[in-house]
C-alpha cells in the first residue's frame, strides 16, 4: 500500500558527495593546522549531509551504551533497522494487504490474537508488526509472545528480545498489558505452525484459553486478527521427529525445498498475504475475577477462534490465487 | 537513650554486616548493637559489641539469648568467599549456620523481628522465564547451581521458623547482585577487566543493585514490619552489552561451555578471580525481579535504577582500567566532547 511514506532514502546524490568533499577538506585543514585527526573529524562533522550525520550519531550513541532499550529488553533502534529489511518482504515479496488496522487501539493496552502458521520460521508476528507500524495512523510497536525454546538458543534469543519478543507465559503477558503495551499472542502455538500443509487455514485448538484469562484480569480488549498467506511460505509436507529430538526442537519441518536445497530452502515462497484486524471484543463489562470462570473463558476463547476462522476463509476467497 | 532497639547482626565482618552495623550504631533509636562473626571487623564500627562466634556451632544458642536482643539481622549468608571463609565451606556457612542461628532464635524470648539477607538466586536463571519475577514465583524454575539450591533450602527453614513463631515478624530479603566501585565482589572485578569475556550469542538482561541502596534496603527492613519474602532490586533492567559499552570495554565472546574456564584463567592473571554462585548462568540468561513489594510495602525507594547503577559503576571503574581504551566508545566520547 503506502510504500512511499517513511523516511527519506539514504543514497548518495550529487549534493551529498559535494558535502562529503567539503567534509574531507575541512578535516585536512584541521590536520594541517596541527589538530589531531579525530578532533578535526569531530569539528568537521557539521558539514556532512544530515542523513550521514544521523547515522554516525546513532552509531556513536550506541557505542557509548546509550541505547533506546527498555526494561523488557526491546531495543527500538535495533527493531527499526531489522524491520526496514523486512519491508522488502512486506511490499514486494508478499505484497501484504491490510484491512481494519484502525481496530488496533491507538493507545492503552490491547491483546492482538492471531492464527499462527509458517512452519520453518513464522513471519506472521513480524508482518503484523509492520502492518501496525506502517498503516496505523498512530503507529506503535507491538510486543509478541515467543515459544520458550527460542529464548534458550544463542543469538536467536537476543534477536527476539530486541525486536519486542518475550517468552510466552501468562505472567509476562499480564505484566506487559499492565504497563499499557500492545501484545500479540498466537494461542495455537506449536500446533499451528507444525500442522501439515494439507490442513492449512484450519485453526487448531486454542490451548486452555490462557490469553482470555489474561485479558479479563487486565481488562484489555481482544482484537482478533486473521492472517492469510503465511501458510504457503514454507509448505510442510513431512517432518522429522528424530532430527527434531536431536537438536531439541519441538518439530523439524520438511518442505519441498528444505532441507533439499540447503540454505536456499530457507527462502520463503512468495505467496500473497492479507491481514485483517477485526472488531475489538470489549471485556470491560466483566470484573477481573471473571478470569476464574472456566465456562466464560472457554466461551470467549471459542468466540475469538470462530471469528478468526471465519475471517480467514473470507480473506482466502478475497485473495484468490495463492501466489499471484 | 533507653528503651531503644537492641539489635544483633551476624556476618558483621563482611561488607554488608559492617555497613549496617556502622549505620545502626549511629542511630539514636538503637540502644545496643551486637556484631557476631568468626573474626573481628577490619574497620572501627563505632559502638558495636563484637561477639566472636561461629554460627555453625551450637554455642550460638547459648550466646544469643544473653544479649536480650529484639531484632536480629542475618547477614551471614555468603554469595562468594571472604577472608577466612573459603569457597568449599560456603554451603556449611549458609545452610548449617542459618539452621543453628534459627535454633538460637527459638531460645531468645525477647526477639520480635528477624531480617534475613537472602538472594534472588532462588528464582534460578533460565532463558525463558518471567521477565520480572514477583515474590510468589519462587520455585517455578529449576535450580541448577549449589548456591541456588542452598538459598532455596534455607528459605524453607526460615518459612518453617516463621510459621512456628507468629509473634516474631520474619522477613526474607531477596537481593539481586550488588555492584559498587568500592565493593570487592567477583562481579565487580569482572566488570573491571580491561576486556571482558562474554558468552557467545547471549546478552543477558541484568538488574544490578547499587551497593548504597542495598544497605539502605537492609536498614529499611529493620524498621519495617513487613513479613515474608521481599525482592530487593533496582527498577528497570539493561543488557550486559550496554553496561560494557558504557565503560568502553571491548567484549571477548567465548562459546558458553568454555566461559567458566576462560574467566578463571583470565581472572587468575588479572586478579579478577573466578565467578561463583550462579554468576556464570546469570551472565548467560540474566534475571529480573519485580520490586513493587519493596517500594510499596517496605517503603524503600532505591536512589539509582538499574541503568543509573550500572553507569555509576562503569564511570567509577573507568579510572581503574588496566589497559588502554580499545573500544570505539572512547573515540565517540572525544567526538562528542569536541563540540559539535
Amino acid at each position: 500500500m503506502s510504500a512511499e511514506e517513511g523516511r527519506p532514502r539514504a543514497g548518495v546524490t550529487g549534493e551529498d558527495s559535494e558535502a562529503l568533499t567539503r567534509f574531507l577538506r575541512e578535516v585536512r585543514h584541521g590536520v594541517e593546522a596541527g589538530v589531531d585527526p579525530v578532533t578535526a573529524a569531530g569539528e568537521a562533522v557539521g558539514s556532512l549531509p544530515s542523513v550521514v550525520r544521523d547515522a554516525i550519531e546513532t552509531t556513536l550513541r550506541r557505542l557509548r551504551g546509550e541505547y533506546s532499550e527498555d526494561k523488557w529488553g526491546f531495543d527500538e533502534d535495533f527493531a527499526e533497522a531489522v524491520f526496514s529489511l523486512f519491508r522488502f518482504l512486506y511490499d514486494v515479496w508478499w505484497r501484504v494487504d491490510v484491512t481494519g488496522v484502525r481496530n488496533v487501539p491507538a493507545h492503552g493496552r490491547g491483546l492482538l490474537v492471531a492464527n499462527h502458521a509458517g512452519s520453518l520460521f513464522p513471519f506472521d508476528a513480524s508482518m503484523m508488526t509492520l502492518a501496525v507500524m506502517r498503516e496505523h495512523p498512530l503507529p506503535r510497536w507491538p510486543r509478541f509472545m515467543v515459544l520458550d525454546w527460542a529464548f534458550v538458543l544463542p543469538f536467536l534469543s537476543v534477536f527476539m528480545r530486541r525486536v519486542g519478543g518475550v517468552p510466552a507465559s501468562p505472567h509476562n503477558a499480564t505484566a506487559l498489558l499492565e504497563s499499557d503495551e500492545l501484545v500479540m499472542v498466537f494461542p495455537e502455538g506449536i500446533k499451528g505452525t507444525g500442522k501439515p500443509f494439507s490442513e492449512r487455514y484450519r485453526l487448531q485448538r486454542f490451548g486452555r484459553g490462557g490469553f482470555v484469562e489474561v485479558a479479563l484480569r487486565t481488562r484489555s480488549p481482544i482484537v482478533p486478527v486473521a492472517v492469510v498467506g503465511s501458510e504457503e511460505i514454507y509448505p510442510k509436507v513431512a517432518d522429522s521427529p528424530a532430527l527434531a529430538r536431536a537438536i531439541g526442537a519441538p518439530f523439524l519441518p520438511i518442505t519441498p525445498t528444505f532441507p533439499l536445497l540447503g540454505p536456499l530452502g530457507l527462502v520463503p515462497l512468495p505467496s500473497k498475504w492479507r491481514i485483517e484486524f477485526c472488531e475489538p471484543i470489549d471485556l470491560s463489562a466483566h470484573p477481573p475475577e471473571a478470569a476464574d470462570d472456566r465456562g466464560l473463558v472457554f466461551d470467549i476463547s471459542e468466540q475469538v477462534r470462530e471469528t478468526i476462522q471465519a475471517k480467514v476463509y473470507e480473506n482466502l476467497v478475497a485473495r484468490g490465487g495463492a501466489f499471484i | 537513650m533507653t528503651g531503644g532497639r537492641r539489635v544483633a547482626i551476624t556476618g558483621v565482618s563482611g561488607h554488608w554486616g559492617s555497613e549496617l552495623a556502622a549505620r545502626l550504631a549511629r542511630d539514636e533509636r538503637v540502644e545496643y548493637v551486637a556484631g557476631i562473626d568468626t573474626r573481628p571487623p577490619a574497620r572501627d564500627l563505632g559502638d558495636v559489641d563484637f561477639i566472636e562466634a561461629d554460627l555453625r556451632s551450637a554455642l550460638i544458642s547459648r550466646l544469643l539469648p544473653q544479649t536480650e536482643i529484639d531484632t536480629l539481622i542475618h547477614c551471614g549468608i555468603l554469595w562468594y568467599p571472604e577472608p577466612g571463609k573459603p569457597a568449599r565451606s560456603l554451603h556449611d556457612f549458609n545452610v548449617i549456620g542459618t539452621l543453628q542461628l534459627l535454633a538460637a532464635c527459638e531460645r531468645t524470648p525477647t526477639l520480635n523481628r528477624v531480617v534475613m539477607r537472602g538472594s534472588a538466586a532462588i528464582y534460578g536463571c533460565e532463558g525463558a522465564s518471567p521477565l520480572f519475577f514477583p515474590e510468589e514465583l519462587a520455585g517455578e524454575m529449576p535450580l541448577r547451581t549449589r548456591f541456588q539450591r542452598d538459598v532455596s533450602e534455607l528459605e524453607g527453614y526460615f518459612e518453617n521458623f516463621a510459621r512456628r513463631h507468629p509473634n516474631i515478624s520474619g522477613c526474607m530479603l531477596r537481593f539481586q547482585p550488588e555492584i559498587g566501585a568500592d565493593l570487592d565482589a567477583p562481579l565487580v572485578r569482572y566488570f573491571s577487566l580491561p576486556a571482558v569475556p562474554t558468552q557467545l550469542g547471549y546478552d543477558p538482561r541484568l538488574q544490578l543493585l547499587d551497593a548504597d541502596d542495598a544497605t539502605g534496603a537492609l536498614e529499611a527492613a529493620v524498621w519495617s514490619d513487613v513479613r515474608g519474602p521481599v525482592n530487593i532490586a533496582p527498577s528497570g533492567a539493561l543488557s550486559l552489552s550496554r553496561i560494557l559499552r558504557m565503560g568502553g570495554r571491548p567484549q571477548i565472546p567465548i562459546p558458553h561451555p568454555l566461559f567458566g574456564m576462560a574467566i578463571e584463567r583470565l581472572g587468575a592473571r588479572l586478579g579478577a578471580g573466578p565467578l561463583v554462585g550462579d554468576a556464570v548462568r546469570l551472565l548467560r540468561f540474566g534475571r529480573g525481579v519485580d520490586n513493587r513489594r519493596m517500594r510499596h510495602e517496605l517503603g524503600f525507594e532505591p536512589r539509582r535504577d538499574a541503568v543509573e547503577a550500572a553507569r555509576e559503576l562503569m564511570r567509577r571503574l573507568d579510572g581503574r582500567r588496566l589497559g588502554p581504551a580499545l573500544h570505539p566508545g572512547a573515540l565517540s566520547k572525544r567526538l562528542a566532547s569536541s563540540g559539535r
